[in-house]
């Protein structure tokens, strides 16, 4: 890579002083990434000069004018006329800005909700330092834009160029996220690969009752990760309209996650098991290039983008251990201590995307463009032996019956096919389109888009020391407690030759073709309309479906002759279906498909219910409505109004079924002078969400009928049927006023977020429930409790101007909120539940925490 | 820059009277500036009943008082104006100046499109070659240099002083004396400069324009299409007849960068986008609100290869950008995940942890009816409050044992629990 690079960027820099004449092209709305600087104090990342300028922006007019679709532009900001010169008969001359004071936290401090992606810390803070200066002559200029709020929470990003020539782009910032601030981990060592428990715990030794006591004793911790990411960036033009870039980013993050830790089902075995909550360390590094070549000519234009991301991942693997000893339920002494788990993390990958696309300008104001991609994206990680543990594992009955394995024929690297993934994707893309606008009053546009992901991953769970295929499940922990359900096939072993098992990866790819093509129709000066009609035919590979094509028509309107406003209205209908439904498209990658497997009399347990239709394949209506007024209230006001639904339904007796959602926003705008402006908004969302599944009959997967997959049949009676049905609704308002009084200038504003989830249900019987909640079938009612997700914002704040160069800001926010989420109920105090144990209590169901800033402003 | 016309209220006779007054001044002062200055040139842009009406002497008479008085007016200290103090501005000035300060309309340009005149000193940009904009409801109107717009609007030209796209301008006129960027978007101004309230006799980028949404967008592209903007036509933007003023301002700089038309990206787009905006409130959302990313992080309002403006070849490419580890590829897939990140994630915000669009375990129902303990129907009876405590529904449910869900690259992790 290294090789590639250094020549590139010798390249653009000596373009860049070379280069003369094309015009000024940034590349930042291509880019993915990095175009936003702010936090969560000013997330504007510029409000302290925000402002207005008291003059206004004409002497012609009160006022500000309308957008084209009738919005209200802001008044411009109060600068200085002049920039200062940077020295003594410089043609420099510069402008700065500098927020500095000092920030304290109150109240609930640790709120989940307050912290999840700010760093908010006591102390001193600078809220913004803003330099820009340049020479007006030469057209050269520096910007620079930092601020900080702590040490996982702060960005500085530096710009130097000469306008339509080149520019420098270098940028160093800390990104927090914390996914919970309530969190007890058990294990020591977090943050690490290895967790261990603490004394006096036992790995497969301890009881729950031991193991909650300690829990109890555990430290509070927040479970997060903080992104540092760095960059530099060059742009140049090159030759006439020709314009070069190259950019690295890279990228640290550090930190831990939330995580899991399985010893098999503990719901269905009582003082068994084990279902592990643990904390996976994060310490991954990502580099980014990109690089290309663009040439923006008025008849044709060309780009040529290279990127290539290199992930690493610094640990690539979790050990824990579970102080829970296993049982197995065919009554027999236990042969087995598996008391470690082990997970794979990410493995390192690589991605290089090489695109190209051309354009030119036709008659009829035309245009066709064509476009090419090819991409590919590869690791090649050694592979973790299939299990940790030592000794032996799985049920010993007799003989005959011996469902054991010997641990050292797994725990090491040579019970594998291959050593390391080879997992590779490669991509592909062709794009076509063309335009046309023969006369001011129509427009016609077509295209054809491919894509497509092939897959070439092959791996073979196949262990030359054993010969047999398959895997050892969940570390051994399974098989050492259901008898023969260790996860291998072996058709040398009859205790083996009928075991139903993957042992193959699937290579799951697939390729899209669309084609659309589209009419606008201008109906006189104030009315467009534009019809669309767009066929998408998709072709997975090893899904239930290997074609599911998609007909959408849209519908769109738009009209400026409502007063000053513009209605825009789309409708859009979509009709999805496709070919035969596969049930069970993976056989080819089961043992069921391996030479020696033998079928039981009774044959092979369905794998699912023939009635089930995946939802991202299943046949498919959709209405979708969606309208946008904007409508200005004289010469200083503005009513905007969304209103939309959608409707989708679902040909499914099994899986989702139907999916609603319609809402509203309102928002009124209203700024009578540069002193003076105001917003209130509101807005409401419902949707809902149908689904249906079928709970199988237990009592028949050892027996007749247990192949058979029809809803309906004795394996999924009709009467094990259920519905699940999501409901949300959510309401957001918010209001803000700016005064400036002159020596000083307030603002405030109020937020107000309240959304609300159920889940209810239905079931015919009670068999559609697990064994162990049939018998309160009766008690269960309809549904959960209700979820909510409840904050309220308050923020005010004063600006006092002392003199032209200095001023004060002095703000207080005041936060509060309260959350439910059943997911958490129970768990405060009750972190360990059987053979369940828990680290996150979840946010907290009510807080509150009041911010006070006292900032020194100063104009440089 | 905001059109005149609009600027103009309708009810505000005595302010239209000392316009229209000072609008006649300009417009004599226009037709003068540009016969003398570009008089070999000129003949095919200046209308033959005008270039008939003036002299040399009358130019010579007129142009230094106007030039000066316009200048005061302006009084900004701005780059270009400083240097070049009215009292000595001479014909001969002028006629050096316009035609660069035309921006090149002159046919001696046009028939050499890539003049090397900001060469000579090396020290202007690529600027001062910006072509005038062809006004579509004004053939017939010439370029009249920035001076003479400032005469009027000297209270725009300082606000647009501090926007990058009028810094930009102003030091390609730097090196050669130019100064007639306004033209370059709102077109030649003589037709305004005579009747300053006539709709359409300069090209204007707000509500109340005549100038076509199209002719509009042209003005823009002409300088920066390709690139970013490639793919504009047949995007859903532009199928919706959005204008590059609907969200850029270049008249004022109200963003920290982008030219926007509001303080941010993010409130550029939430002014027809408010739906969206309403997502980023909930429970759990990218980091906009608090300002560490933006919709254009992840789209390019300016059109793409994808119907939703997605940067990348899919939503998944555009994902993998900042969570690289779920890029894989792994040892063994999660179909939908591959497929998609849309199956199971709303991108904009969620009511569930992690931008989920239900809550697990209800949401790996929808598809997991497999025999065994997936297609089992869970009730309160399942919570940790319940009588029958189940560990598919406390905490992470199906994701404390099936953790790996995006993929496994564990030779036993073929159910992205190892």
């Amino acid at each position: 890579m290294r090789k590639l690079l250094v020549p590139s960027l010798a390249v653009a820099i000596a373009a860049a002083f070379v280069g003369t004449r094309a015009w000024a092209d940034s590349t930042d709305s291509a880019r993915v990434g990095d175009i936003q600087y702010g936090n969560a104090l000013d997330p504007t990342g510029w409000a302290p000069l925000l402002w207005a300028d008291p003059r206004g922006f004409s002497w012609l007019h009160a006022g500000m004018m309308r957008t084209p679709s009738g919005v209200l532009y802001p008044y411009p900001p109060r600068r200085e006329d002049a920039g200062s010169p940077l020295y003594k008969n410089s043609d420099w001359v510069y402008s700065g800005f500098l927020q500095l004071g000092y920030l304290h936290v109150g109240g609930d401090t640790q709120a989940e909700f307050l912290r999840q992606y700010a760093g908010w810390r006591d102390g001193l803070a600078p809220g913004l330092f803003a330099l820009y200066a340049d020479d007006p002559k030469t057209g050269q200029y520096l910007e620079f834009r930092g601020s900080r709020l702590s040490g996982d929470d702060q960005y500085y990003r530096l710009r130097s160029g000469q306008y339509g020539v080149y520019k420098v782009e270098a940028f160093y910032r800390d990104i927090p996220h914390h996914v919970t601030t309530s969190a007890y981990p058990l294990w020591n060592g977090v943050g690490s690969t290895d967790l261990t428990l603490p004394a006096p715990l036992m790995p497969g030794g301890s009881t729950p009752p031991e193991v909650a006591a300690v829990e109890k004793t555990r430290p509070r911790q927040t479970v997060g990760a903080t992104r540092r990411r760095e960059g530099l960036g060059l742009e140049a033009k090159l030759y006439r309209d020709w314009s070069g870039y190259i950019s690295i980013v890279n990228e640290k993050r550090t930190g831990n996650g939330l995580w899991g830790g399985p010893m098999y089902l503990n719901y269905i075995l009582e003082d068994n098991g084990g279902a592990l909550e643990t904390v996976r360390p994060i310490d991954f590094t990502t580099t980014d290039v990109s690089m290309g070549l663009r040439d923006a000519g008025t008849v044709w234009q060309f780009q040529l983008n290279y990127t290539g991301s290199f992930f690493r991942d610094h640990e690539d693997q979790l050990n824990f251990q579970s102080p829970f000893a296993l049982r197995n339920v065919a009554g027999v002494p236990q042969v087995a201590n598996i008391h470690q788990g082990q997970f794979s993390l990410e493995p390192d990958n690589d991605s290089h995307n090489l695109r190209a696309e051309l354009s030119r300008s036709l008659k009829w104001n035309g245009q066709l463009s064509l476009a090419t991609a090819w991409g590919t994206m590869r690791q090649n990680d050694p592979l973790l032996p299939p299990v940790t543990c030592t000794g032996t594992g799985g049920v010993f009955i007799s003989p005959s019956a011996d469902y054991t394995f010997n641990c050292a024929n797994w725990n090491t690297g040579a019970a594998l096919s291959r050593q390391t993934a080879g997992a590779r994707i490669d991509t592909g893309l062709l794009d076509a389109k063309l335009t046309l606008r023969p006369t001011s009053r129509l427009g016609w546009h077509a295209g054809v888009r491919w894509y497509r992901e092939d897959n070439k991953t092959n791996y073979l769970a196949f262990n030359p020391l054993t010969g047999q295929y398959g895997y050892i499940a969940e570390n051994g922990s399974q098989g050492s407690i259901i008898p023969g359900q260790i996860g291998i096939f072996d058709p040398r072993n009859p205790l083996f030759a009928s075991y139903v098992t993957q042992v193959r990866a699937i290579p799951f790819g697939y390729s899209d073709t669309v084609f659309d093509t589209g009419v606008d129709w201008r109906l006189g000066e104030n009315n467009t309309l534009n019809l669309t009609y767009s066929f998408d035919r998709n072709q997975p590979k090893y899904r239930e479906r290997k074609r599911v094509n998609e007909q959408r028509i849209k519908l769109a309107w738009v009209d400026r002759a409502i007063g000053k406003g513009t209605l825009r209205v789309d409708y859009e209908f979509a009709y999805r279906n496709g070919g035969p439904y596969n049930y069970n498209p993976y056989e080819l990658f089961y043992s069921t498909a391996l030479p020696g497997f033998v079928t039981p009399p009774l044959g092979n347990v369905a794998f699912t219910t023939d009635a089930m239709r995946k939802y991202d394949l299943a046949n498919r209506v959709e209405h979708k409505f969606h309208a946008t007024l904007i409508y200005p209230i004289g010469a200083t006001a503005t009513i905007s109004a969304i209103v939309y639904a959608t409707r989708d339904d679902y040909a499914a007796a099994i899986g989702r079924q139907a999916t609603r959602n319609r809402g509203f926003d309102l928002s009124w705008d209203w700024q009578p002078s540069p002193m003076t402006s105001m917003n209130a908004n509101l807005g409401r969302d419902d949707s809902s969400l149908d689904f249906s599944n079928v709970g199988d009959n237990e009592n028949v997967t050892g027996g007749p009928g247990r192949g058979d997959p029809s809803l309906g049949g004795p394996l999924f009676p009709l009467a094990n049927q259920w519905q699940g049905i999501d409901h949300e609704r959510d309401y957001n308002a918010g209001l803000t006023l700016r005064h400036d009084f002159g020596r000083v200038r307030a603002d405030f504003s109020y937020t107000y977020t309240y959304a609300l989830g159920r889940i209810g249900y239905a079931f015919a019987s009670a068999g559609a429930l697990p064994i162990t909640q049939q018998p309160f079938a009766g008690d269960v009612g309809n549904g959960f409790p209700d979820n909510h997700y409840h904050i309220n914002t308050l923020q005010l704040g004063f600006d006092i101007a002392f003199s032209r160069m200095l001023g004060l800001r002095v703000f207080d926010v005041f936060e509060t909120g309260s959350f439910a989420d059943w997911h958490y109920l129970g768990l405060q105090g009750n972190l360990v539940i059987d053979h369940r144990i828990y680290t996150d209590l979840g946010p907290q169901p009510h807080y509150s925490a009041n911010l006070i800033g006292v900032l020194l402003n100063v104009k440089l | 820059m905001p059109p005149v016309s609009a600027m103009v209220s309708p009810s505000d006779r005595a302010l239209r009277c000392r316009h229209r007054r000072a609008g006649a001044l300009l417009f004599v002062f226009a037709v003068a500036g540009a016969l003398p200055g570009a008089r070999h040139a000129a003949a095919q842009v200046v209308h033959p009943a005008v270039s008939a009406t003036l002299t040399q002497r009358d130019s010579d008479r007129i142009l230094p008082t106007l030039t000066a008085q316009a200048a005061a007016e302006a009084g900004d200290g701005s780059p270009h104006a400083a240097p070049l103090p009215a009292s000595a501005l001479t014909t001969e000035d002028f006629r050096r100046m316009l035609p660069r300060t035309d921006m090149r309309s002159d046919a001696d340009a046009n028939a050499h499109p890539h003049p090397h005149a900001f060469l000579d000193n090396g020290a202007a940009t690529s600027f001062d070659a910006a072509p005038i904009a062809k006004n579509p409801l004004a053939p017939d109107a010439i370029a009249i240099g920035a001076t003479s717009c400032i005469a009027c609007h000297a209270l725009e030209n300082l606000q647009a002083s501090h926007s990058l796209h009028v810094r930009a301008f102003r030091a390609g006129a730097a090196g050669t004396g130019a100064a007639a960027a306004c033209e370059s978007c709102h077109g030649p101004g003589s037709a305004h400069a005579r009747d300053p309230t006539k709709p359409g006799s300069i090209i204007a980028f707000t509500r109340d324009a005549v100038t076509p949404i199209d002719a509009q967008t042209g003005v823009c592209l002409a300088c920066h299409e390709g690139g970013a903007r490639q793919d504009w036509m047949g995007s859903v933007h532009q199928q919706h007849e959005l204008a590059c003023t609907d969200c850029h301002n270049p008249m004022a700089r109200l963003s920290a960068e982008g030219a926007l038309a509001d303080h941010s990206i993010n409130e550029v787009c939430s002014t027809c986008h408010q739906d969206i905006r309403d997502k980023f409130n909930r429970r759990s959302h990218m980091p906009l609100p608090e300002g560490q990313m933006s919709c254009v992080d992840c789209h390019n309002p300016h059109g793409t290869l994808t119907a939703d403006l997605i940067k990348t070849d899919t939503v998944n490419g555009t994902c993998y950008a900042c969570h690289a580890e779920k890029r894989g590829p792994f040892l063994f897939e999660h179909a939908p995940v591959r497929e998609s990140c849309l199956t199971c994630h709303d991108p904009h915000g969620s009511n569930q942890e992690a931008l989920l669009t239900l809550p697990v375990p209800m949401l790996c129902q929808q598809c997991h009816t497999m025999t065994g303990h997936p297609n089992d129907l869970l009730t309160t009876a399942g919570l940790a409050t319940g009588p029958a405590p189940d560990e598919r529904l406390i905490g992470r449910a199906c994701l404390t044992c099936h953790a790996n869900i995006h993929g496994s690259n564990n030779p036993s992790g073929s159910r992205f629990h190892k």
